[in-house]
């Protein structure tokens, strides 16, 4: 359904002295399908490409090569928008504040209608209670938590056939994220709606279907939380030992 | 009588799709088209000639006040002196503005000086449009003056908006906000082509708990340019607030100076500015909406100058 084919990505000469260095591989010749209807979750250590593969997936960055391959179509060359009118969506961790656009403009685009009924249902089908939601800016006055629940309605609102999250859970508090989980597994269930989750928390990966591990810009494991088990502990080892002395150790790296 | 321009001026500056109801007064090319006065309030025009009083009665509320301008003579350039004064306790609207409609080569232009009067308690929401249209290649020229002058516990929220059309503009506005008394000012501002704006801005809080929040957006395409300067001086324990943000479309220039000058101990003051093209984040987010890249842009300066 939602293949990708040899994908490589390699920061551009362009961005040197940027975040990271020019010409470094961030995904390596990575491949793998996603079937339809499922629930995936992506995980694995800080800066092991989890985010840029999401990325490449929505066409926010540009393939260096390889293919990815939606519902048949090739959809490699395809601009951001394009990928989303074929039915991808893209949830960001860290979501853009406005000045002056309201929850009700976001999601009149992400609707297409100025429809309030519509508007409504998909509040409510989100679990945001309050219709004063509506008419805020979408800006830094926001809370962490509020503006990820926005970020929510906004994917969830354009009934995506693949909607990827990006640590949806950044800013939430425990208590809000069961109710997400279940959200998403609400909306995967009835709208068959293939669900790409990247996240370090526990819940959503016992909620996937299928655990991808990502580590140095490869695929080190797919397959159900029980086989992954190992390596996520495995992975859970401190590598910094000989610099971190303990918790008292304000340097620790990790 | 109101020909097609005039209008079309109306529709676009105050939103009047005729004559409005209430109390208003209508200049057209320096002159009077129309005139109504209401029970409580009064238009006259002034002793030298050059303007008009707005007198607000003291406990008039939810009335409203049109005084808009029509600008469609080549070469004319109008200057007019309006004062008002809004009696204790009331809260109105007024409904202020000028359209430039330019057929010609000469240029056109209106300098308006408006005068506030703000007695105590009284409560005024001022909205003024800014607009020039017609295919004539003469420049077209607005220069606004507002001086407000806040008695104790008064409110006044001033909404100033331009956007595009108008080729050079000099903005004036200034401020003495009176004990307990709130000025909101919100000026929005889009210039194109090879316009130019410039808006000073002389706000006293001269009252013990006076309050201001001066609040700028600015968007500056092609290669226009707009200046916006904001000195807001505090005399008295006070709260003043400024937050400027420019958005640089093209090869638009900007620059944003606010101050903040405290001349009492107990003032507190804070600002925010910021200049720059559209954000990455925000194009991205729409565009991952479903928009175009063009689409995209549209959408954020349509919120951002709402």
């Amino acid at each position: 359904m939602l293949e990708l084919k040899n994908i490589l990505f390699r920061t551009p000469e362009s961005d040197a002295g940027a975040q990271s260095p020019a010409g470094r591989t961030i995904i390596h010749d990575l491949s793998f399908t996603f079937e339809s209807g499922g629930f995936y979750a992506i995980t694995g250590p800080n800066g092991s490409g989890k985010t840029t593969l999401a990325k490449l997936i929505m066409g926010i960055n540009e393939l260096t090569s390889g293919k990815i391959i939606f519902n048949g179509s090739d959809i490699s060359n395809l601009p951001i928008h394009e990928r989303s009118m074929a039915g991808i969506v893209y949830g960001f961790q860290h979501p853009a504040r406005f000045k002056g656009t309201t929850f009700r403009d976001l999601l009149s685009v992400a609707t297409g209608s100025d429809d309030e009924e519509k508007l409504v249902e998909i509040i409510s089908r989100v679990g945001i209670c309050s219709l004063d939601f509506l008419d805020k800016p979408v800006d830094s006055k926001l809370s962490g938590g509020e503006i990820k629940k926005i970020e929510l309605a906004t994917v969830i609102a354009r009934n995506p056939k693949v909607a990827i999250y990006d640590e949806p859970d950044t800013g939430i508090d425990l208590w809000t994220i069961g109710p997400m989980v279940e959200l998403l597994r609400r909306e995967q269930k009835e709208n068959k709606t293939t669900t790409i989750v990247v996240s370090h928390n526990k819940s959503f990966l016992e909620a996937a279907d299928t655990l991808l591990l990502i580590r140095d810009g490869k695929i080190a494991y797919s397959g159900n939380l029980a086989g992954a088990v190992p390596i996520l502990e495995d992975l859970s080892v401190c590598t910094f030992n000989e610099l971190c002395q303990g918790e008292a150790n304000a340097q620790c790296y990790r | 009588m109101l020909n097609a321009i005039d209008k079309q001026v109306l529709k676009e500056v105050a939103d009047l799709e005729g004559i409005p109801k209430g109390a208003y007064n209508i200049r057209k090319n320096g002159k009077l088209l129309g005139r109504e006065v209401s029970a409580s309030i009064n238009i006259e025009t002034n002793e030298k000639g050059d303007g008009i009083i707005i007198d607000i009665k003291p406990g008039t509320v939810n009335e409203s006040v049109h005084i808009p301008v029509i600008l469609s003579r080549a070469g004319l350039h109008d200057t007019v002196y309006n004062t008002f004064i809004v009696g204790e306790g009331s809260d109105v609207t007024i409904i202020a503005g000028c359209g430039i409609h330019c057929g010609g080569k000469e240029s056109e232009g209106h300098s308006g000086i408006h005068e506030f009067q703000i007695r105590a308690g009284a409560k005024v929401r001022y909205v003024e449009k800014h607009i020039a249209i017609g295919d004539g290649t003469g420049r077209r020229i607005l220069n606004p003056t507002t001086k407000v002058f806040m008695a104790e516990n008064s409110q006044v929220e001033m909404e100033l908006t331009q956007l595009g059309g108008v080729d050079e503009a000099r903005r004036y506005n200034e401020a003495v906000i009176g004990p307990g008394a709130v000025l909101i000012v919100t000026e929005r501002v889009m210039t194109e082509k090879d316009q130019r704006a410039e808006s000073k801005n002389e706000i006293e809080l001269a009252g013990t708990d006076s309050k201001a929040n001066i609040v700028s957006r600015s968007v500056i395409k092609d290669d226009s340019s707009q200046d916006f300067y904001v000195n807001l001086t505090a005399k008295a324990k006070c709260y003043g607030h400024i937050e400027c943000d420019a958005i640089i479309m093209g090869n638009g220039i900007n620059q944003t100076v606010p101050a903040l000058r405290a001349l009492h101990p107990d003032a507190e003051m804070t600002h925010e500015a910021s200049i720059g093209k559209i954000a990455n984040d925000q194009l991205m987010k729409l565009m991952t909406l479903g928009l175009d890249y063009d689409a995209a842009v549209n959408r954020i300066i349509q919120g951002f100058l709402r």
